[in-house]
């Protein structure tokens, strides 16, 4: 009931705000905003939220300068309401003038729904832009708490800040891609707040260890997965374990389908294991290791595969022919970098050798299906190539000792000149007496 | 002078008049007199014309070089491989030059340190000395300048650390090195610049100092050790006697140079990278490594002034006192033992020795 | 008289001894040299570029082949609508070759499922960056690569 009043508060006063006169049900829709009064309006509110150097008061006017809404030509009273023509303090703060104040928590995704949730008014500034954000938020972890009255929950302005609003694709948003995982954590990494919500709060400190992190934040690939990637952005809730491997899977497409066809895929089903997750952790993604197939302290399979059973098995098979293909391509390569250093050719072999280097990237993608036999079948051709081309190596090495048996004919022939030049110097003499 | 004779055939009669023309008499007869006298010491003569042989050796293999090597920093290292790997004895070639270089550097030092122990620097041989001191630095130029050219990553960054030495001098030294450089780091504009210290500049002076020796060599003759001098000692022809004995190391050398090519070929190493970081344990060539070392252990600063500053006026210092031995050494110049200066070589012998030892050993922090 | 004999025939054929030994050695040094001068069949040694030995009519429209520069695997391709292009074939992500796909028109890497435009940009899957773009050139029928 209080929530139902108080969005149709908020609608009314968007509405003045938004309108500037007489209440209509949708102000937006009818194509009024920007106001054309707005120069005049935002000088009103400036002015004295300006000059009164009050930590409360001033900053939100400073910051607003900056925030994409004051450049599409929204002014503080299409949030706050109130009458921005004025410089009457009173006047202008007036509640029968739709004033407003600071909105409450509650109160602020359906404030910002009246614009961002109108399709036909968005539609003037960034056709592209969805509107769905508030009917998503309401699916989230954050808007059903909310709608059951926890108002410590994340809102828009959490996330997006209230006063300095700045477009996703501004690198100094806080919805910037690489500043995502951080705006996360400034309520995710809270232990106290998590506490009382009994969530986690070492999520954003295990995410930092991950590949994601390291590629988004290192190698600055936007594409990289950060929080809102998986959880969703408004609607942020964790994926459900069914769903795990499709999470993953809109990025790792072939994963996903191997594990889809692999043994695996039911098990873990009827088991309740959250698919990818299980062997690679959710927030803590680390490089992948041929070791996660042994059964050392990296190994995943022994966690379920008792030793002698069929599954560790074929987990110590898939171990030993990657491995075996990993030694040779690196041995291959290193022999054909120690010819090209003493100055032989190698380029042709070295392209060769790439594809075995293929062949096991391949093999790992393979272990996916987690069947031995496929594993076996892609090693098998990377370590004929590895085979080749270490051989080439070793051919390039002999052909440098050739050239010894050129040497030796020659040194022969020094051999004798130097023979005859001894002889001859013989009979030369002790040379003369002074 | 003329003396063509009628019984020579028409190959005599032709080149009897080059000879004439040449005036072969005085050559000949020149070649005739000259003799080299016979002692304990009479060994080290023979350094000097092996020295001469292998730089012969150095410009010969740098003259076919030339025709496939290209001086820019895209293809430099590419044309040294192509060298190495696909022209016919490319490998041959390249590798007497590299190890024809560093033995040809040892032979002068050595040669060098006979001249200097024997006392032959003293009157009237000054000059011979100044000019053999002149072309000492000379090499030392050739090598420093030859081993950027195949553009390597070892290579590319000894030359940074190299050519950084003179911009320690004061007051002129930034500009030197940017000058040496051709711009304020070690680029393609370098190697260019290198190159063409390394086939023009350096050739041209060589020869004209070469040339000088060697006739003041001719000139004075021999120079006898002053333990010999007042002795009686037997002399040899240098015609044919000395000759064919110089030719027999010549040919040993010739056989050592294509032993070492064809067992230890030069290596290729990997093409340099300039936004890479230096790989650990860079060092320039072997004649280096004491100076390179030696830089390494000056602290700071000294008395004020920048350490490395104090290093190379140092250095510069002792090159100066190398290339003036025959004028600060009094004694030798009035035929008197100087032991003070054998003291001070094997000093500085010792010093030089004891740092290219440190500077050989593997870094302590070496890469796994 | 003997022994003056002797003596004589014994100069005789060390001199002999002398001129052929060092003669051959002679030979020995210029065989080397000789076989210097001659260049090799082979190209001359460029990184900067490379002539395939590929005829530009061999490549079909909307398809293309995987072929070496500099020990490298480069993707030549005619796009569907006939122009010639050349991009690095070694996948951004974990460096596997890709290829071309004629009935999406697009380069993908069979690895984990990478696709590129026919321009290199990376448009799907895990590859972080595009394929570097290297320029194509026709000379008379043999095709041309080089670093762009």
């Amino acid at each position: 009931m209080r929530g139902a009043l108080a969005a149709a508060a908020i609608l009314a006063g968007a509405a003045l705000a938004l309108g500037q006169s007489a209440p209509k049900p949708k102000p937006g829709a009818s194509g009024a905003a920007p106001p054309a009064a707005a120069p005049a309006a935002r000088i009103g509110c400036v002015t004295c939220h300006l000059a009164l150097d009050d930590a409360r008061v001033s900053p939100p006017a400073k910051l607003f300068a900056d925030d994409i809404h004051a450049k599409s030509g929204f002014t503080c009273a299409n949030c706050h309401g109130g009458d921005p023509t004025t410089e009457d303090m009173d006047a202008a703060h007036d509640a029968k003038k739709g004033f407003r104040g600071k909105p409450k928590t509650a109160d602020v995704p359906a404030l910002c729904g009246n614009c961002h949730a109108d399709a036909a008014l968005i539609k003037k500034y960034n056709p592209s832009q969805r509107v769905d954000q508030l009917s998503e938020y309401k699916t989230s972890g954050h808007g059903k708490a909310l709608a059951k009255g926890d108002a410590t929950v994340a809102t828009c302005i959490s996330c997006h800040g209230a006063h300095g609003i700045l477009p996703v694709k501004d690198s100094r948003a806080p919805v910037f891609p690489t500043r995502i995982a951080q705006t996360c954590n400034r309520c995710h990494g809270d232990a106290k707040l998590m506490a009382d919500h009994k969530l986690p709060s070492d999520v954003y400190a295990k995410y930092a260890k991950s590949v994601h992190f390291e590629a988004l934040t290192k190698k600055g690939d936007l594409s990289s997965p950060t929080c809102n990637s998986c959880h969703g952005n408004h609607g942020a809730a964790p994926p459900q374990v069914a769903s795990v491997a499709n999470v993953c899977g809109t990025c790792h497409t072939i994963f996903a389908d191997q594990f889809k066809q692999s043994p695996h895929a039911k098990a873990f089903a009827d088991m309740g294991l959250p698919g990818c997750v299980t062997c690679h952790e959710n927030h803590e993604i680390v490089h992948p290791t041929d070791a996660f197939l042994s059964t050392g302290k990296d190994g995943k399979c022994s966690a379920c595969h008792d030793a002698g059973t069929e599954g560790a098995r074929a987990a110590a098979a898939m171990y030993r022919d990657i491995t075996a293909l990993k030694t040779a391509t690196e041995k291959a390569r290193a022999a054909l970098e120690r010819e090209a250093e003493a100055g032989m050719l190698v380029a042709k072999p070295q392209f060769e050798l790439s594809k075995a280097e293929e062949d096991l990237t391949k093999a790992r993608a393979d272990v996916h299906l987690f069947r031995p036999y496929e594993v076996q079948q892609t090693v098998a051709g990377g370590l004929t190539i590895a085979t080749t081309a270490k051989a080439q190596a070793a051919q390039l090495a002999r052909e440098r000792g050739f050239r010894r048996k050129g040497l030796g004919l020659s040194l022969v022939l020094i051999g004798l000149s130097i023979a005859a030049l001894v002889a001859k110097i013989r009979t030369l003499g002790p040379g003369e007496k002074p | 002078m003329s003396s063509a004779a009628p019984d020579r055939g028409p190959l005599g009669a032709a080149l009897a008049w080059v000879q004439d023309r040449i005036g072969w008499e005085g050559i000949a007869h020149l070649a005739e007199k000259k003799q080299v006298p016979i002692h304990r010491y009479t060994i080290y003569y023979y350094l000097g014309g092996m020295a001469l042989f292998l730089f012969l050796v150095q410009v010969a293999t740098g003259i076919l070089l030339l025709l496939y090597y290209r001086p820019s920093a895209s293809e430099a290292f590419e044309s040294v491989q192509y060298i190495m790997a696909e022209v016919p004895f490319g490998w041959l070639i390249r590798s007497i030059h590299s190890w024809g270089a560093n033995i040809f550097v040892g032979v002068i030092v050595a040669h060098m340190l006979s001249v200097f122990f024997l006392r032959a620097y003293r009157a009237p041989r000054e000059m011979t000395w100044i000019t053999g001191a002149l072309l000492l630095f000379l090499a030392l130029g050739f090598g420093f300048s030859g081993y950027l050219l195949p553009w390597n990553t070892l290579a590319f960054f000894a030359t940074k650390v190299g050519t950084d030495v003179p911009a320690q001098l004061p007051g002129l030294g930034p500009l030197l090195s940017r000058i040496l450089r051709g711009g304020s780091d070690v680029t393609g504009a370098t190697l260019s610049r290198f190159y063409g210290i390394h086939v023009a500049i350096l050739p041209a002076i060589t020869t004209v100092l070469l040339g000088a020796h060697v006739v003041l060599v001719q000139q004075k003759g021999m120079s006898v050790p002053l333990s010999v001098e007042s002795k009686k000692y037997r002399t040899m022809k240098f015609v044919p006697d000395f000759l064919l004995r110089d030719a027999v190391g010549w040919l040993v050398a010739v056989g050592l140079l294509a032993a070492l090519a064809a067992f230890f070929p030069w290596e290729l190493g990997v093409k340099a990278d300039p936004f890479s970081p230096a790989p650990a344990g860079i060092r320039p060539e072997w004649y280096f490594l004491s100076m390179f070392q030696g830089l390494k252990y000056l602290p700071a600063e000294i008395a004020g002034v920048p350490g490395e500053m104090v290093g190379v006026l140092f250095f510069g210092l002792v090159g100066a006192v190398l290339v003036l031995v025959p004028l600060l050494d009094r004694r030798a110049s009035r035929g008197l033992p100087s032991p003070w200066w054998n003291r001070l070589a094997v000093l500085a012998l010792i010093g030089a020795l004891v740092l290219t030892i440190l500077a050989l050993r593997p870094p302590p922090g070496a890469a796994p | 008289m003997e022994t003056a004999t002797t003596e004589y025939s014994r100069r005789r054929w060390l001199t002999f001894l002398l001129g052929t030994s060092l003669g051959a050695t002679l030979v020995s040094f210029l065989y080397p040299v000789l076989r210097y001068l001659v260049p090799p069949e082979t190209s001359e040694p460029s990184l900067s570029e490379v002539e395939l030995d590929v005829k530009a009519s061999d490549i079909a429209p909307n398809s293309g082949r995987i072929v070496p520069f500099s020990g490298k695997p480069v993707i030549l391709f005619r796009t569907a609508a006939g122009e010639l292009r050349a991009l690095t074939a070694t996948c951004t992500h974990l460096a596997c070759t890709v290829q071309y796909r004629g009935d999406r028109s697009d380069i993908w890497c069979a690895c984990h499922n990478g696709v590129y435009d026919t321009n290199g940009t990376n448009i799907s899957g895990p590859p972080p960056r595009p394929l570097t773009r290297l320029d194509v050139a026709v000379r008379g029928e043999k095709i041309v690569i080089r670093r762009a």
